[in-house]
């Protein structure tokens, strides 16, 4: 295949694929669900934190306005493989010859950029509404940080659609993981003050380390090695979706159990 | 029409009992968010409040429960096809869907006791509890404030497309406003008269207050009151969302 054709699968087959499979397209579902839910979830963590008088405000915005990346790239890169399977499309994909990193690199692109724009859309208003200042000079660092966590979340989500090439209800896995990350990616409680093995557990789920460098950068801290070390977990990520997306392949084939609902 | 109620409650129970979705949100969901509550508030300077923590996260788990089963429900009775049935039969629509949000909350029950059980076992937050009358009185009062604010919410889920995942958008409002962790005076201003307006927030104040000290039986009037209310407006928008769907044939819409 021509690098053409293959720019072509990602680029045309990533927007078809992303309009097709994404449930919360249309601007009733998106506003609330992406970008009204993650603002609310931001201001219920910071007055919580107020009321526990802990952390301050900025711990808060920063931390839910990056975890705000969550709910485009793991929800939906988990639809754009395990929703194939709910409309009964997945054996259509699978019997093209189109080389299966285009398909996912295509899927993944739309929700890389969803992440970002959702984490700057939450965090900005968050911090209007709560007069959190963020400097200009840290903006550039915050959208790598940002842009890093959601590509990392977007692998993960395309792990877990892989897994859902083969379980029946996925979403019973990726609701646990969304629900857990506001616990373990420290964006509301500092990892640090968490038992060892979830700080443990946190550090292997993506967002953590992008969190991480949103709060060093604010506090004007070097934050190039936990940006690079959110890249190495998304590239991680990434193998273990293309390692699943073709164990679950082969075996879907083998028993013809592809668009098994 | 009780047992029509109690009938469709239990076919409800059952078929929640088989879904690990359901199943998952409500076991494992309120330990989550207890948890969360007690590393928040622990790391604050407000430890004394782990207990009204320990009823907030069982709270939380409720109406999580309450908002994906009633929007689930309907979605589900959409995908099986089984939705314009249900209006067209004799029964009022009403009475199904109150089953079906009675249902989810009876699961919902168990998020309260679990991450009080929770809180005690490893957090070791005791159970000391000022007025338990008065507790055991506002569990069902709370309970049936959220069923009745699920079923308000319920009624325009038939009219949209995919109402589960908008019932993700549910969750924090009422968190906030019923001041399930933060207490509503914490709020601005002008949120607190909405604040008042719901039911599950003086459905919490009876809790908190029979839990930790104060006049709870108070509490507990105005969240009948206004439980009343709100079952009072989702007959009403109900009736008009029914009527909606059925005039532009969108019953069936997915």
């Amino acid at each position: 295949m021509t690098a053409r054709a293959w720019l072509r699968l990602v680029i045309v087959g990533g927007r078809i694929s992303y309009r097709a499979l994404f449930n919360w397209t249309s601007p009733l579902m998106y506003i609330p669900t992406l970008l009204v839910s993650p603002l609310l979830g931001t201001l219920f963590f910071a007055y919580l934190g107020r009321y526990a008088g802990g952390r301050d405000d900025t711990f808060y915005v920063l931390g839910n306005g990056l975890l705000a990346v969550a709910g485009p790239c793991v929800f939906g890169g988990m639809m754009a493989l395990a929703n194939e399977r709910r409309y009964q499309t997945l054996g259509a994909v699978l019997g093209t010859p189109a080389p299966r990193g285009a398909i996912l690199v295509g899927r993944a692109v739309p929700y890389v950029g969803n992440g970002l724009f959702t984490a700057v859309v939450v965090t900005t208003l968050a911090a209007l509404m709560l007069r959190v200042s963020i400097r200009i000079a840290d903006v550039p660092g915050l959208l790598l940080a940002a842009l890093a966590a959601a590509a990392s979340c977007t692998a993960f989500g395309l792990a877990l659609g892989a897994i859902g090439m083969r379980v029946r209800d996925v979403w019973v896995i990726s609701n646990t993981v969304w629900v857990s990350l506001w616990l373990v990616s420290g964006a509301n409680v500092a990892r640090s003050a968490l038992p060892d093995w979830l700080e443990v557990v946190g550090g292997l789920l993506p967002i953590s380390h992008g969190i991480d460098a949103a709060r060093a950068i604010a506090g004007g801290s070097p934050a190039a090695g936990l940006i690079a070390r959110e890249v190495a977990l998304g590239a991680a990520w990434a193998a273990i979706a293309t390692l699943l997306f073709r164990t679950f392949e082969r075996s879907g084939r083998r028993h013809a159990a592809l668009d098994r609902g | 029409m009780p047992r029509r109620l109690v009938r469709i409650w239990l076919l409800q129970v059952k078929q929640m009992s088989r879904s690990s979705f359901e199943m998952m949100g409500a076991v494992l969901l309120p330990l989550l968010f207890a948890t969360l509550a007690f590393y928040v508030l622990r790391a604050g300077t407000h430890p004394h409040a782990l207990l009204g923590a320990s009823i907030g996260a069982g709270l939380m788990g409720t109406w999580s429960t309450v908002l994906f089963g009633a929007g689930s429900a309907i979605d589900h009775q959409r995908w099986q096809g089984t939705l314009e049935l249900i209006v067209a039969a004799p029964t009022p629509l009403i009475v199904v869907l109150l089953s079906l949000t009675l249902a989810t909350t009876t699961v919902g029950i168990y998020s309260l006791v679990a991450t009080m059980t929770w809180g005690a076992i490893l957090f070791g937050v005791p159970l000391d509890l000022v007025h338990p009358a008065a507790f055991l009185v506002a569990i069902p009062a709370t309970i049936v404030a959220l069923a009745t604010l699920g079923l308000l919410m319920a009624s325009t889920f038939i009219v949209l497309r995919n109402a589960n995942a908008l019932a993700n958008t549910g969750e924090f409002p009422i968190w906030l406003l019923s001041g399930v962790l933060v207490p509503v005076a914490l709020l601005p201003t002008w949120v607190q008269p909405v604040s008042s307006l719901l039911a599950p927030t003086w459905g919490v104040r009876a809790l908190r207050e029979a839990a930790l000290g104060g006049s709870p039986w108070r509490a507990i009037g105005a969240c009948v009151l206004c439980a009343a209310v709100q079952l009072a407006l989702a007959a009403v928008a109900l009736r008009r969302v029914e009527r909606r769907a059925r005039d532009r044939a969108t019953l069936a819409l997915t």
